[in-house]
């Protein structure tokens, strides 16, 4: 054996080591969906239902900030959220002042907003949903439907990137026909550790309209998840809203009475 | 022999009457002309005005409300399919009221909503056949028609598709009440973008198949629900009678006719006619005043002839006879030469004064946007006649100044 080859066989061993140990760290991370890799077919489904879970479990508490930036004005809250399942969520704001109390309840597919100066509980009629919540640029909608991707569309994968290492999975989330949705698709990127890092939501020409990225991506609770989502129109770059995860708390121990129409307008914050 | 000799006495009156408006050319020429353009210009604005009016009634009664329209009793307070009652219902009419058709339809609200709007519209279940008796059948169809009632696409209006910033073969999505009171969502592709005389209309009219409809939204008590059922007579006139039929047939639902589902087109039509009263009854006074005041000159010039035939044995009703006769006379001929100018300018306008520049302020009174002159003959003879019969009293002023004139008063002149 020459030097040469010596060398080249050195080399060979350590990118197999490399590879041996991202494969590993992929297996870790990897929980419940681990067949993803498995053969060259990717199983979308698992793939968007694991990305779905990962910001979730069976319960969870959430301390968020969210700015809302227009051209003339920013405001920053701050707001409180709990989740059951993936169907129960009750969201208030603490601060600033002039915001606090303000809250959503969300039971399965129905919506009920609070506002302590009208003391009064609204359920969100169907036609509501699609509009600002909180006079940010998330609708209703995109706070209301997780698990929407699994039910009402057809999911295909369209192509594989790299970012940062990791193999980043391009998802087309393509809506059934008769499926309540305006998008022509909705696109989504998400990492091979489940974080879903992109979402643009395409119009029937398959122009993008609105797009959410995430900004960091980091540990909270044990759980490699987004911290820093921002969500835009495509075609206004100066005015997005920011959501950022300040503390997160996965599997709490959350009350049933939290998610009622009684603890949306008690406006205790635990 | 008394009726000879009376109509010998009025022919030579007629005669007399007929040389002395012959006789001042120039006054009577303008004198005429003045009668002619007041009623041929009244004659044109009451046939647009009644153009206007017709235009009202057929497009409250196109509009989806048909002469008559039967609902359930509390869809006017809680306009919902749990308002709703069975297709089944059958319409039965006698051979004295004949009907034009008949249209069953779902009419709900509905939101509506593309990639980037979202707006409240009228979801109405058709049967395409079937509405061929509603501003349905007027639409200029961009795309394709709804195939039949089991057609579970949208027909959209222009302007929505616009304010949508959607096109035909795109999706949107429709939330709507089902007949169980839960909110449905659904998905819905457009088949075809209609064009409507009237923008409202295309901003709130959404259509779909009326069966597709309602497998969609029914529920298990009542498994072909409709919403409405709007009939269309061939006379209007009948609207009373079918009423009170369909009222007796049918107790248990509302029975209306388009008075009372559109008061306000109601009241408007009403006004109509009192605004053609009022604005005939302008026009006419003014013209009056210009009659009498120049009769009673005629009449002044004339006090030495005038005097003479008194002198001669004419007696003072004969001469009111006379007088009376030459002003409606000339009454008469201003009249008809209005008549025939204000004809002329109706028919000169055509197809009608096009009014889509005001297309905003035009469609708030419900009317389209192309204003067609409506003549009719009752219209006509009723302002010839009043016209002659304006002449007639105009003809009392004169009349009575040229009693006074004795023939002492005209040999002192």
């Amino acid at each position: 054996m020459t030097r040469q080859t010596l060398h080249m066989s050195l080399v060979w061993q350590a990118v197999i080591c490399v590879v041996r140990r991202l494969m590993l760290l992929n297996l870790a991370l990897l929980t419940l969906p681990c067949s993803i890799q498995a053969s060259e077919k990717l199983d979308v489904v698992a793939l968007v239902a694991g990305s779905i879970d990962q910001t979730r479990g069976l319960s969870s508490f959430a301390e968020m900030s969210m700015l809302i930036k227009r051209p003339s004005w920013q405001r920053k809250s701050t707001l409180k959220a709990w989740t059951r399942g993936r169907e129960d969520a009750l969201i208030r704001f603490v601060a600033p002042a002039r915001d606090a109390g303000n809250a959503l309840l969300k039971q399965g597919e129905r919506m009920w907003t609070y506002t302590p100066k009208l003391n009064k509980s609204i359920r969100l009629p169907g036609g509501m949903m699609s509009q600002s919540w909180a006079g940010s640029d998330f609708s209703y909608n995109d706070m209301s439907r997780s698990d929407k991707w699994l039910r009402d569309y057809t999911l295909e994968h369209v192509g594989t990137d790299r970012d940062l290492g990791f193999a980043v999975y391009v998802v087309d989330a393509i809506p059934r026909e008769d499926a309540a949705v305006v998008w022509g698709k909705e696109q989504l990127r998400i990492r091979e550790d489940l974080v879903l890092l992109e979402l643009t939501y395409f119009d029937q020409d398959m122009q993008p309209v609105r797009r959410m990225e995430s900004l960091a991506v980091g540990e909270l609770s044990g759980r490699v998840m987004a911290t820093r989502m921002r969500m835009q129109d495509v075609d206004k770059p100066d005015q997005y809203t920011e959501l950022e995860y300040l503390d997160m708390d996965f599997d709490v121990d959350v009350p049933d009475r939290m998610f009622t129409l009684f603890s949306l307008q008690s406006g205790r914050s635990r | 022999m008394i009726s000879s000799s009376l109509f010998s006495t009025l022919a030579m009156l007629f005669n007399l009457s007929l040389r002395n408006i012959v006789r001042y050319r120039r006054r009577n020429f303008f004198l005429f002309a003045a009668i002619a353009v007041a009623v041929g210009g009244t004659t044109l604005s009451n046939a647009l005005i009644r153009g206007w009016q017709v235009d009202m009634l057929e497009t409250a009664v196109a509009g989806l409300t048909g002469h008559i329209k039967l609902q359930a009793p509390g869809f006017a307070d809680d306009p919902s399919l749990q308002n709703a009652f069975s297709s089944l219902t059958p319409i039965a009419l006698g051979e004295e009221v004949p009907i034009l058709g008949f249209a069953q339809r779902i009419n709900i609200p509905a939101v509506i909503s593309s990639e980037r709007e979202t707006r409240g519209v009228a979801l109405v279940g058709v049967d395409p056949a079937n509405e061929g008796i509603s501003l349905y059948s007027d639409f200029v169809i961009e795309g394709e028609d709804l195939s039949g009632p089991a057609d579970g696409r949208l027909l959209i209006g222009k302007a929505l598709a616009e304010t949508l910033q959607t096109r035909v073969g795109r999706r949107v999505v429709v939330i709507m009440e089902g007949a169980d009171g839960k909110s449905r969502e659904r998905g819905y592709r457009i088949a075809g973008v209609f064009d409507a005389p009237m923008k409202i209309s295309e901003e709130l009219l959404v259509f779909t198949g009326l069966q597709a409809m309602q497998a969609a939204l029914s529920s298990a008590e009542l498994s072909r629900p409709i919403t409405e059922l709007s009939l269309v007579l061939q006379a209007e006139e009948d609207r009373v009678v079918a009423q009170r039929e369909l009222a007796a047939q049918h107790p248990q639902l509302v029975v209306k006719d388009w008075r009372e589902m559109q008061p306000q087109v109601a009241e408007i039509v009403d006004l109509v006619d009192a605004t053609m009263a009022i604005w005939f009854f302008l026009i006419m006074s003014a013209l009056t005043f210009g009659l009498v005041n120049t009769l009673i000159a005629t009449v002044m010039q004339r006090t030495r002839e005038l005097g003479m035939l008194r002198a001669l044995g004419m007696n003072q009703r004969l001469v009111l006879i006379q007088v009376v006769m030459e002003c409606v006379g000339i009454m008469v001929v201003g009249v008809i030469a209005g008549l025939l100018l204000g004809v002329a300018m109706v028919f000169g306008l055509g197809d009608g004064i096009d009014l889509s520049a005001f297309s905003e302020s035009v469609e708030a009174f419900g009317m389209s946007t192309l204003l067609k002159p409506v003549l009719t003959l009752e219209d006509l003879l009723l302002f010839g006649g009043l016209s002659v019969l304006v002449g007639f009293f105009a003809s009392f002023f004169p009349a009575r100044r040229a009693l006074k004139i004795s023939p002492l008063m005209a040999m002192n002149r």
